[in-house]
């Protein structure tokens, strides 16, 4: 892990290897920053299931009181979770303890306003600005406040916000046969209780054990899915589910064993929202095609936002978007619920849409518009990252080019988009055309290059 | 509050008044320093007093220890001999105590403890702040940190060693005024009466973390307003005041009579040594003469050391703890042999009564039994850079006295002294002096308008 960034502490926030790079002492600071940015009032700290997360929280909660906030604290439970509780509680901002999709050894902060959203660009500098500047509100005596536990409510808030959108009915007449992956994480509990009580799935559920490590790698994708297949073709269900360590990413395998792309699981949510509530729709970059033809099929306009939550929700919000998301790595918006990823939604929109249909999700999914996709990474040297995209864009001269976030050329056949990853020194590659021939032709051609 | 002047770091730990010197930051990396310093991974008992920012010092406590491999075990709110008490009971590694004990409210601070629940002595204290100083902490990967628990047990292990050591059942008839102060020592006095039936009626008994029902010192002024008064009123046969984490007491006699914080130590050491002849005393400069007389009556010895904590443990550590009957200060502080010492001031009270229980007197008969002793206590502002030339002229002042000079300049007569110690913390001299009788006025003005001539 030579130049891996085992510590980043920059505008999304403080993520590292805990140990030697993400001490107590950074958490502490770090939340000492954020509580002076909110100001003295309330804020909302949850966190996922990681080892650190119990060492990390009683660093931040000592931040928070050292500036004079109030700690409500919500136990282990999913980041949307986190996010609809502190909207709903009216706190000055929220902070989640989760590394995501990250190897058990990393943990992070997320942070939130008083909506429950990500800062928006011009606050996360500001925040950035304070945690540097250390210069932190200090309470004394007769101002700190206390540490407040609310481990009970949130859950209930979230889904009955989430099952306002379904037609909850129809869901529990089909007494769906669900299997379940929650990677022993934050929502191992609460995806558990969603399935079988709310929605009256015949749930088997693999991993929902939060005192448990990983058992598989966090990030949820066909790689490593292979148990939740597995219990699908056991057990004959008729839909997986796996989750991500902090329950905002969504990945779904099909009656057949086959784990679906996650552009096409945004797709089916697209459409289902599309149906009902025609709107505007936005996407990240990476993001396939087949959201603009099923946008397009609504009469709806798609609108593309840099690669991360929060730049996508920003987008969202300035356009009045009802639906996106990111269909590169699982994550569903949708504004009525919370502007947020949230697996839950997307689990209670694809049942609802098979029980309106009759259709199973294998041929829900066959119906989607196809294209053919490949990503893929390089790792790059530093100051050869602006004459690689200079040279990517004299390649394809015939392309519309697109620089809000890294390269994205955009050709009659499909598209290219090549960006340097936040976290790694390594360009973070994807491609995607109507056949696997212009797909394999684009490929060629966008190596040859780079190399 | 100016704050620079606020904050002390030394090896006596960490001290200073939060929002105003004291900061997260310190907290973090002084926690961190010791859980480095403890050199295995192991447990670690960590309570604190009431005071609002000892909330926010116990997470970051927490935090720092789990952070270096440590489980914790978090008593809560807790009085400091129970913190002691529970490291040894435990086997842990060590303890950190939270709060500022007899300082005012809007203070705090960090306390160490070692494997024995015992401070640290001057050498550990010093690898420990050299650690902070450093910042080069031990922290361990996401698959080794400490977990974090309770122990519901402490308080009523802690009340059953009490209760081996003190027998509790003669002391039920005692009517005991105690004045909390709004520290910890409520909860276990509240619990020591359910449990061994003792008559103790409290006053500021509810732990208060923004404000103190008065200043929280143990020392006759103290107990002159706030507890004497109500003596004959609930008809007590002995009234005691706590400081913040219980370890210190002082005493009002049945007719509601405010007695000096320096009789504490000189009650106790005269049964001690009763009990044990020929042992030692281990005590501090500033403390009253009436000691040596006690110890002669029982071929004792006292050992007198700098004041200062730190000094009387580094004391301890010289000797064999069968050789010593007893250690403390004119604060009210007394450590016991039978609670490998610690200072503990419920122990204080509960031995205090056992004496009249035994001795069938009165705690003013008690303390008539005694010749009296009168100090007077003072301090002057000088300049750090005049304080070595004002003690030597002051030594040539007085050649007919015995001198002392381990800790600032101590004059001895047959039947006075004075102490002249420079404060470690700010440019003061304090001015101690006692006379057998009558109150040493002359002397100690004499003295005082001495060292003011070097303030010019």
């Amino acid at each position: 892990m030579s130049r891996a960034h085992q510590l980043k502490i920059g505008v999304s926030g403080i993520r590292g290897v805990i140990g030697g790079f993400l001490t107590p002492n950074l958490a502490t600071a770090f939340a000492q920053a954020f509580g002076s940015y909110v100001g003295p009032g309330r804020v909302v700290l949850g966190r996922d299931t990681r080892t650190s997360g119990e060492m990390i929280e009683h660093a931040v909660t000592c931040g928070l009181l050292a500036v004079g906030c109030e700690v409500v604290k919500v136990g282990i439970l999913p980041t949307p979770t986190i996010q609809v509780y502190v909207a709903e509680t009216r706190a000055r901002g929220g902070i989640a303890i989760t590394a995501s999709h990250n190897p058990p050894e990393y943990n992070a902060l997320k942070l939130f306003n008083a909506e429950g959203l990500f800062f928006n660009h011009y606050e996360r500098g500001e925040l950035i600005d304070l945690y540097h500047q250390s210069n932190f509100r200090q309470a004394p005596n007769d101002e700190i406040r206390r540490v407040v536990m609310d481990t009970e409510s949130a859950p209930s808030r979230h889904i009955a916000r989430v099952l306002k959108h379904v037609d909850v009915e129809r869901i529990r007449r089909q007494q769906f046969h669900v299997a379940l992956d929650s990677v022993n994480g934050a929502g191992s509990v609460m995806s558990v209780r969603f399935l079988e009580e709310d929605l009256k799935c015949k749930l088997d559920a693999i991993s929902v054990d939060p005192t448990k490590p990983f058992p598989r790698e966090a990030e949820p994708k066909p790689e490593t899915l292979g148990d939740l297949r597995g219990l699908v073709m056991r057990k004959s269900a008729q839909i997986g589910f796996a989750q991500d360590p902090d329950g905002d990413r969504l990945a779904i395998c099909d009656e057949t064993g086959t784990i679906l792309d996650n552009d096409d699981v945004l797709a089916l949510a697209v459409d289902c929202v599309l149906r009902r509530l025609p709107g505007p729709v936005v996407v990240n970059l990476t993001t396939s095609a087949a959201i603009d033809d099923i946008a397009a099929a609504h009469g709806c306009q798609v609108y593309r936002a840099p690669v991360g939550e929060a730049n996508v929700v920003e987008r969202m919000k300035a356009v009045s978007a009802v639906i996106g998301g990111e269909g590169s790595n699982g994550g569903i918006i949708f504004p009525s619920v919370q502007y947020c990823r949230d697996s839950y939604l997307g689990m209670a929109m694809i049942l609802d849409r098979m029980a309106e249909t009759g259709r199973s999700i294998s041929e829900l999914a066959a119906r989607l518009p196809r294209y053919y996709r490949k990503f893929g990474k390089a790792p790059f040297e530093h100051g050869r990252l602006g004459g690689m995209m200079q040279e990517l864009e004299a390649a394809f001269p015939n392309a519309q080019v697109d620089r809000s976030d890294g390269l994205k050329l955009l050709l009659d056949e499909g598209w290219i988009h090549v960006r340097a990853s936040n976290t790694e020194p390594i360009l973070r590659i994807a491609a995607e055309a109507r056949t696997p021939e212009s797909l394999a032709a684009l490929d060629a051609r966008l190596s040859a290059t780079l190399r | 509050m100016d704050a620079e002047k606020t904050l002390r770091i030394s090896q006596v730990g960490l001290r200073g008044v939060v929002g105003a010197g004291l900061t997260a930051a310190h907290v973090l990396d002084f926690a961190a320093a010791f859980g480095t310093f403890l050199d295995r991974p192991g447990r670690v008992i960590v309570g604190r007093d009431p005071r609002a920012s000892g909330i926010m010092m116990r997470e970051g406590v927490i935090a720092a220890l789990l952070a270096c491999g440590h489980d914790v075990i978090d008593l809560g709110i807790a009085s400091t001999p129970v913190i002691q008490h529970t490291i040894r009971r435990q086997n842990a590694a060590g303890g950190i105590s939270i709060g500022a004990s007899h300082n005012a409210v809007e203070w705090n601070a960090l306390k160490f403890f070692g494997p024995n629940g015992t401070y640290l002595s001057t050498a550990e204290a010093g690898e420990l702040l050299d650690i902070y100083h450093l910042k080069k902490f031990d922290f361990v990967e996401w698959d080794r940190l400490g977990h974090l628990s309770t122990d519901e047990r402490a308080l009523d292990a802690y009340l059953d060693q009490l209760a081996r050591v003190f027998d509790l059942e003669p002391l039920e008839h005692f009517r005991v005024l105690v004045d909390c102060t709004n520290g910890t020592s409520a909860p276990i006095l509240r619990r020591m009466a359910e449990r061994f039936g003792l008559n103790l009626i409290l006053i500021n008994e509810r732990m208060e973390g923004v404000t103190f029902a008065h200043e929280p010192a143990t020392n006759r002024k103290m107990v002159a307003l706030q507890l004497a008064p109500l003596m004959r009123h609930v008809n007590a046969d002995a009234g005691v005041l706590f400081d913040i984490d219980s370890d210190r007491v002082a005493l009002a006699t049945e007719r509601g009579e405010a007695l000096s914080e320096e009789l504490v130590l000189p009650l106790l050491a005269d049964d001690f040594l009763a009990r044990g002849p020929g042992k030692l005393l281990i005590t501090n400069l500033s403390t009253t003469a009436l000691l040596e007389e006690i110890a002669a009556r029982h071929g004792g010895q006292v050992v007198r050391v700098p004041v200062g904590r730190q000094a009387t443990i580094d004391a301890l550590a010289g000797y064999k703890p069968e050789q010593i009957a007893i250690a403390g200060e004119g604060t009210g502080a007394v450590m016991m042999p039978q609670f490998r010492f610690i200072y503990d001031g419920i122990a204080s009270m509960l031995a205090i009564l056992s004496i009249l229980d035994r001795r069938r007197l009165k705690l003013s008969d008690l303390v008539e039994s005694y010749p009296r002793f009168s100090m007077i206590k003072g301090e002057l502002p000088l300049e750090t850079k005049r304080m070595p030339q004002m003690l030597l002229d002051l030594e040539k002042r007085y050649p007919d006295a015995r001198r002392n000079v381990v800790d600032g300049l101590r004059l001895d007569w047959a039947s006075r002294w004075i102490h002249v110690r420079v404060s470690q913390t700010e440019p003061i001299v304090r001015v101690i002096c006692e006379q057998r009788g009558t109150p040493p006025t002359a002397l100690y003005d004499e003295v005082c308008d001495f060292v003011r001539g070097y303030a010019a």
